[in-house]
């Protein structure tokens, strides 16, 4: 009776199927129980935008996991937890679904501070924490179960600083809102650029919505470009208004929290003609976008990190699916993963647990709509090399009609998956 | 069972600031709002000494000198603002620590926290720091006690009901806030010698008012003035809190949903005990 | 010239708030925590009633601010009216309690996404020295108006006389006929009123986000202390003047040197508030009081 474990597996998920198949209304498939993933997110307090989209992206991916019938026959439930944007809440958080829940893996951590708490945690239980949207530096090297899909911001900027010098944007006009997120997003930026390309520099409390003196100071300024570096929307949308209020009418550049369709809701003319440098995130050829807004509504910040949430689930279950139902099987198959064709793109892990090979593309707000406009390549790992000298811009053209938007990526990318995963698990 | 753990540690590392707050806000009347600010102090200046010395000593030594320097300011202003004015600017000043820990980030790190603090040897397991803690909680609780029923306790609540009448017997205001104050900050740097530690991380959304507010909660519902009753609302709230995580909420409206039901507990409390919460003013 | 003005613009919206909590504070004592709460309850209503509701503007800020009334009107009879006889800091408590459920409720109604009333950029009118739109010339317009009828009732109505000798001492006026426990609910009633207008104001002018009320409500106990207790005009005057600082704190290169960084824009005129209070204590424009 020695059959090889895999198929071994395979057999049990048929069995699985069947057991669903024949009884609709139990939940479990016959090994049973659930299989119970963590979320830890804010979801109240100033960040509760964010911790609505992640948790949306990990509830929808669960839904269509167990509309496909769950991982391996077993049903996937989510149990969600309130960080609030802090280390002390995110801590007991963790330390319910790592002791009290038993989850396979945790998706979360949003704040640096819920990511950082939640993590010592995760590792002391052995249990996989991969964080959708934790830009911190120190998550590096947080340590081997902890995992994100979230890029880290020295790819981004010199994304950026690629863009302006392809645009010929030499003076750069910066406010960043005082965060985990902004902070570490400035200091990334101020690097790519250069201290002295930043002429305009400051620092603002988190919350504030009053930027009319800051915008009539920089009235006196020369600048080519404006970077709003805010947290949230709601601090973008009256940084923009009152810039425009003072009838500066510099081209503005902006990152992920622009990328949101709340922005031209509640700043309509201000934003028109923003570009936001960001991460693929409309799912294009899976009606990604589409189903998630006719599930849960209009996201409440962007597309983009309810993208990451559901990356971040899939790709656990897809380690789940390969045969790692435990904490440090599915370490390992995420630490060998090779490829995982996701919304945000074609990503896997490198030795950190930071994501590799998500590539970024330039959107821009028009007409109230967000529009892909160009492709900024970046060779991702060797990037260091070519610093923020990049001067070669004739190579990118710009492509301002969104039907000629190109795509790489197949139309049928929630079918490679699988294959990708499989890969994954052979080359283990 | 390391759940429990987490737990015990938790609930007793808020028994020595509940304490020794439910003294100063209801034996002394002083309406102090800031508290945390002097904690954020605590904790900034142990850890920044820690992780640059390696030594737990200078970092405790460092933070006890720096807590007790911020607990007089605050006591200065006490004694030179009216009591309701002392409490909104209380909040200024914690509201000013915070922004001086996120805009001097060459020295806090700023918004990003301060991740991987070391914990002190023979302090790893999350049950080695609920023992401790616990008791740490219990000494506090037994010294408080001892102070509040001693000449100090009654000196403070002297001065906390007819405070022209405490002076004219002889009891110095300026003593007395200044004790009171510096009872507060040791509490504080008690808590946050081990808090960061435990999470290993120190960071500064965990010293934002809504702690502030969940104290005032705490020692609201165990009466202002009662030592006990502080340390039984810790042991009773800090748990009830954590314990909401359990009622199976739908994922989708929890946060809020879990927000108000504490928000109506809370004020059924208050409700349920609205005639014993503060005893009517004696009077001479 | 502009800084002015957009301390004019900041300062009409904090003046709304605090000079109807001056009263409140001054007269009742207690302290309304759940204050920016309504502030945003009135915003998100009107929000709601333009942009969701599709009404015309013209019938969504009356709306905002008979949400803002209501909603003191609960406050004060469920979570101060039974309290604060029993002791003045019971409805800390309570309304710390209200917070938190309108917090919860706020999140639930109107989801966590920012919101604004207006969606257009502002028609900016450039005076030269300075810029402003019409919006907040009207913003500002409407303030003032309000603040004026504000204190035409105070000073020259039988209402504002009864509200006046209630403000002086409660037992003396209740002892010459004056119903105070009436007047106190048409005061918390009135500070609603005037919070939910500060929320129609920053739905207007800014955006509305869920969680805009923690720092609203200390600005506003900020120019409430600052002003002296129960001064309305005082309060007022102080929410100008913090307003004010705050600009000139990072509009301003200090001894032609420096900009102080912006991140400290909303504490040093705290600080400065402190530092007037340990010369003052009992106000920037206390003046003595009558005792009954």
């Amino acid at each position: 009776m020695q059959l090889p474990p895999y198929s071994m597996k395979k057999h049990i998920a048929l069995v699985g199927l069947l057991a669903i198949a024949l009884s609709a209304c139990q939940p479990a498939g016959q090994g049973g129980g659930t299989i119970k993933l963590g979320y830890i997110g804010p979801l109240t307090g100033d960040a509760a935008s964010y911790g609505k989209d992640t948790l949306n992206g990990v509830l929808f991916a669960v839904e269509e996991l167990n509309a496909a019938g769950g991982i391996n026959g077993k049903k996937v439930e989510v149990i969600a937890e309130d960080g609030k944007c802090t280390g002390a809440d995110s801590a007991s958080a963790a330390q319910k679904l790592v002791n009290v829940d038993n989850v396979s893996a945790i998706i979360g951590g949003q704040c640096s501070g819920e990511t950082l708490a939640a993590a010592p945690i995760a590792e002391a239980g052995k249990v996989v924490l991969i964080s959708p949207f934790s830009s911190s530096p120190d998550i590096t090297q947080a340590g081997e179960y902890i995992f994100r899909d979230y890029p880290s911001d020295a790819l981004k900027t010199k994304a950026i600083a690629r863009f302006f010098a392809e645009k010929g944007y030499k003076k750069v006009a910066l406010i960043t809102e005082n965060t985990d997120f902004a902070s570490a997003f400035r200091t990334s930026l101020t690097k790519d650029l250069g201290e002295d390309a930043i002429v305009f520099d400051e620092m603002v409390d988190p919350g504030t919505k009053d930027f009319r003196t800051l915008m009539t100071r920089l009235k006196k300024v020369e600048f080519d470009v404006f970077f709003p570096n805010a947290q949230t929307d709601a601090v973008m949308a009256a940084m923009l208004q009152q810039l425009r209020e003072q009838k500066l009418a510099q081209p503005v550049v902006s990152h992920d929290v622009g990328d949101s369709l709340t922005l031209p809701e509640i700043a309509k003319d201000a934003v028109e003609g923003m570009y936001v440098i960001n991460v693929p995130a409309f799912g294009e050829g899976t009606g990604f976008e589409a189903k998630v807004i006719q599930t849960y509504g209009k996201p409440q910040a962007t597309i983009a990190i309810v993208a990451h949430a559901y990356d971040a689930t899939m790709v656990v279950a897809d380690a789940m699916k390969a045969g790692a139902m435990n904490g440090t099987a599915i370490k390992d198959a995420l630490a060998a993963l090779t490829n995982h064709v996701g919304i945000i793109g074609d990503f896997h892990f490198d030795v950190n647990g930071d994501v590799v090979g998500v590539g970024y593309v330039v959107k821009q707000h028009q007409g109230g709509k967000i529009v892909k406009v160009q492709e900024l390549s970046l060779d991702a790992p060797s990037a260091t090399a070519t610093g923020a000298t990049v001067e070669d811009g004739s190579g990118a053209v710009m492509e301002k009609e969104p039907g000629a938007a190109m795509e790489k990526k197949p139309a049928s990318a929630m079918e490679k998956k699988g294959d990708a995963m499989e890969k994954a698990a052979s080359s283990k | 069972m390391d759940f429990f753990w987490h737990m015990l540690f938790i609930t007793a590392n808020w028994v020595p600031l509940a304490c020794a707050y439910t003294l100063m806000l209801g034996r002394g009347r002083i309406l102090n709002w800031g508290p945390i600010g002097v904690g954020l102090v605590a904790a900034y200046a142990i850890f920044i000494v820690q992780t640059a010395t390696g030594s737990y000593v200078l970092g405790a030594v460092a933070g006890l000198a720096l807590t007790a320097a911020v607990s007089l300011l605050y006591a200065w202003l006490a004694l030179r603002l009216r009591d309701d004015a002392f409490g909104v600017m209380a909040i200024a000043v914690h509201l000013g620590l915070i922004a001086l820990v996120l805009n001097w980030p060459s020295l806090t790190r700023g918004a990003l926290g301060i991740p991987r603090i070391a914990r002190m040897p023979g302090l790893e397991s999350t049950p080695a720091f609920a023992l401790l803690a616990l008791v740490i909680a219990v000494v506090w609780v037994l010294a408080l006690l001892r102070i509040d029923r001693g000449a100090f306790g009654r000196n403070l609540q002297a001065m906390g009901e007819q405070e022209w009448n405490a002076t004219a017997i002889g009891v110095s205001r300026t003593r007395v806030y200044v004790i009171v104050f510096l009872l507060l900050g040791l509490a504080l740097w008690t808590d946050n010698l081990l808090f960061p530690q435990y999470l290993r991380l120190l960071h500064p959304n965990d010293y934002q008012f809504p702690v502030f507010v969940f104290l005032i909660t705490i020692v609201v519902a165990g009466r202002p003035g009662s030592v006990r009753g502080a340390a039984l609302a810790t042991a009773l709230l800090v748990p009830l809190r954590e314990g909401l995580r359990f009622l199976p909420f739908a994922p989708g409206a929890l946060g809020p949903l879990r927000l108000i039901l504490f928000g109506v507990i809370l004020f059924a409390a208050v409700w349920w005990r609205r005639e014993t919460l503060f005893p009517v003013q004696r009077s001479v | 010239m502009q800084l002015l003005v957009n301390a004019l613009i900041a300062g009409s919206l904090a003046a709304l708030i605090a000079g109807g909590l001056s009263l409140v504070f001054g007269i009742l004592g207690v302290y309304n925590l759940a204050l920016g709460q309504t502030v945003l309850v009135g915003g998100f209503a009107a929000w709601w009633l333009r942009q969701v509701a599709g009404l015309p503007l013209a019938l969504a800020i009356p709306g905002g601010i008979v949400a803002g009334a209501l909603l003191s009107w609960l406050t004060f009879d469920v979570f101060i009216r039974p309290f604060y006889r029993r002791h003045i800091r019971l409805p800390l408590v309570t309304t710390i309690a209200l917070g938190m459920i309108l917090d919860g409720l706020i999140i639930l109604l109107f989801g966590e996404r920012p919101r604004a009333i207006l969606r257009e950029t502002k028609r900016v009118f450039d005076a030269g020295a300075f810029q402003i739109s019409l919006e907040q010339m009207m913003l500002i317009g409407f303030t003032l108006l309000i603040l004026a009828l504000f204190g035409w009732t105070l000073h020259h109505t039988a209402f504002g006389r009864r509200l006046r000798a209630v403000a002086q001492h409660d037992h003396a006026a209740l002892s010459v006929g004056v119903d105070a426990p009436r007047l106190h609910r048409l005061i918390v009633v009135l500070s609603g009123t005037l919070a939910a207008c500060g929320g129609i104001f920053i739905g207007i002018d800014q955006n509305l986000s869920p969680t805009l009320a923690f720092p609203l409500t200390i600005k506003a106990y900020a120019a409430v202390i600052a002003g002296g207790l129960g001064n309305v005009w005082g309060a007022i005057a102080c929410a100008f003047l913090i307003a004010l600082l705050e600009q000139l704190t990072v509009g301003i290169r200090w001894f032609g040197r420096f900009y102080v960084p912006a991140g400290y824009q909303a504490t040093i005129p705290l600080l400065f508030i402190i530092f007037i209070l340990l010369i003052k204590p009992s106000g920037l424009f206390q003046s003595g009081r009558r005792l009954g």
